[in-house]
C-alpha cells in the first residue's frame, strides 16, 4: 500500500506512458479491516495501521479503482 | 537516477518478493465475495478462490470478446486469467505472468480444473520486464500488483509494448489519496501489503 499513488497521479502516469482514453471508475473503499483479510498485510502491519491511522480514516485508508485505457 | 534510488528500488523489490514467496494462501472466499459474483465464483475451482489476492475484478470491466488474446500481469493463483479465458473462449489465448514459479504451477492446476488449460498458459516473469514479444495482446489486465512496483512507469511501458495498437488496458489497483503516516511510508511490510 505504501507504493500506491493518488488516483489523479496514477491516471496521469498512464497517460504519460502513451495511453489514450484513460478512464478511472468503480472506486471501492479499502480499509484496515479489509486489508486484514490479505496475508501480505502482516498482523504487525495491521496493528501499526490501527495505531497510526486516525479512526475516522481507517475504513477508507485506500481506494481500489478500475483504470481503463487504450494504446493508440 | 542516483545509486541510492537504485538501491531503494532494489530493496523494495526484494521485500515484496520475499513477502509474496512467504505466504501460504490468499485472502480467501470472504475477500473474493466482495469482488466477484456468485456465478463467477461458482465457475472457479475452490482452490483458486482461496488464493484470491486481488483488489478488483478487471475481467468484468475489460469488455473481453471471443477470440481475443489477453495477458494477466501478476496472475497469482489464476482467478482473473481463468475468468478471462472463459470470456474469450478456446479461439482466444490467455497468458498469466507471475513472479513465482510455484504460483504459476498453482495457477496451471487451477486452469486445468476449470477446463481452460487448452488456451491458457502461465509464465514466470516480472512486470517490469514482461517476457513476451511486442504487440502480442488485444487486452492486458492486472489486479492489485502495480502498486507493489517501485517502477510503475516501466511497468506501464512494458504493458504498452506488448499491447497491439488499439489494444486495451484494464487495471484494478489501490490508490491512496491522503498521505499515509511516515512510519507506514517507510515500513518494509507496508510496501509489500
Amino acid at each position: 500500500m505504501s507504493g500506491a499513488l493518488a488516483e489523479r497521479a496514477f491516471a496521469r502516469k498512464i497517460e504519460k506512458m502513451g495511453f489514450a482514453d484513460v478512464w478511472i471508475g468503480e472506486r471501492i473503499p479499502y480499509g484496515v479491516e479489509r486489508a486484514a483479510l490479505y496475508p501480505l498485510f502482516t498482523p504487525a502491519l495491521i496493528e501499526l495501521m490501527r495505531e497510526l491511522i486516525p479512526p475516522d480514516r481507517q475504513a477508507t485508508v485506500a481506494v481500489s479503482i478500475i483504470a481503463k485505457a487504450r494504446r493508440p | 537516477m542516483t545509486g541510492e534510488d537504485l538501491l531503494f528500488q532494489s530493496q523494495i523489490r526484494q521485500v515484496v518478493a520475499e513477502a509474496y514467496a512467504g505466504i501460504d494462501g490468499g485472502a480467501g472466499r470472504p475477500a473474493a465475495e466482495q469482488l466477484y459474483s456468485e456465478a463467477e465464483l461458482a465457475s472457479l475451482p475452490p482452490a483458486a478462490v482461496d488464493w484470491a489476492l486481488g483488489v478488483g475484478n478487471p475481467p468484468r470491466h475489460a469488455g473481453l470478446q471471443p477470440g481475443e488474446s489477453v495477458l494477466d500481469v501478476g496472475s497469482g493463483g489464476g482467478i482473473d486469467t481463468i475468468l478471462a479465458a472463459k470470456a474469450i473462449g478456446p479461439t482466444g489465448r490467455a497468458v498469466g505472468i507471475d513472479l513465482l514459479d510455484e504460483m504459476c504451477g498453482r495457477a496451471r492446476d487451477h486452469a486445468r480444473e476449470a477446463g481452460v488449460d487448452g488456451w491458457t498458459e502461465f509464465l514466470r516473469g516480472e512486470m517490469e520486464q514482461i517476457p513476451l514479444p511486442d504487440e502480442t495482446f488485444d487486452v492486458v489486465i492486472s489486479n492489485g500488483v502495480i502498486n507493489l512496483s517501485p517502477r510503475k512507469s516501466r511497468v506501464l511501458a512494458e504493458i504498452r509494448r506488448v499491447l497491439k495498437p488499439g489494444g486495451r488496458l484494464c487495471i484494478a489497483d489501490l490508490t491512496v489519496n491522503e498521505e499515509l503516516p511516515p512510519e507506514l511510508k517507510t515500513s518494509d511490510a507496508a510496501w509489500a501489503g
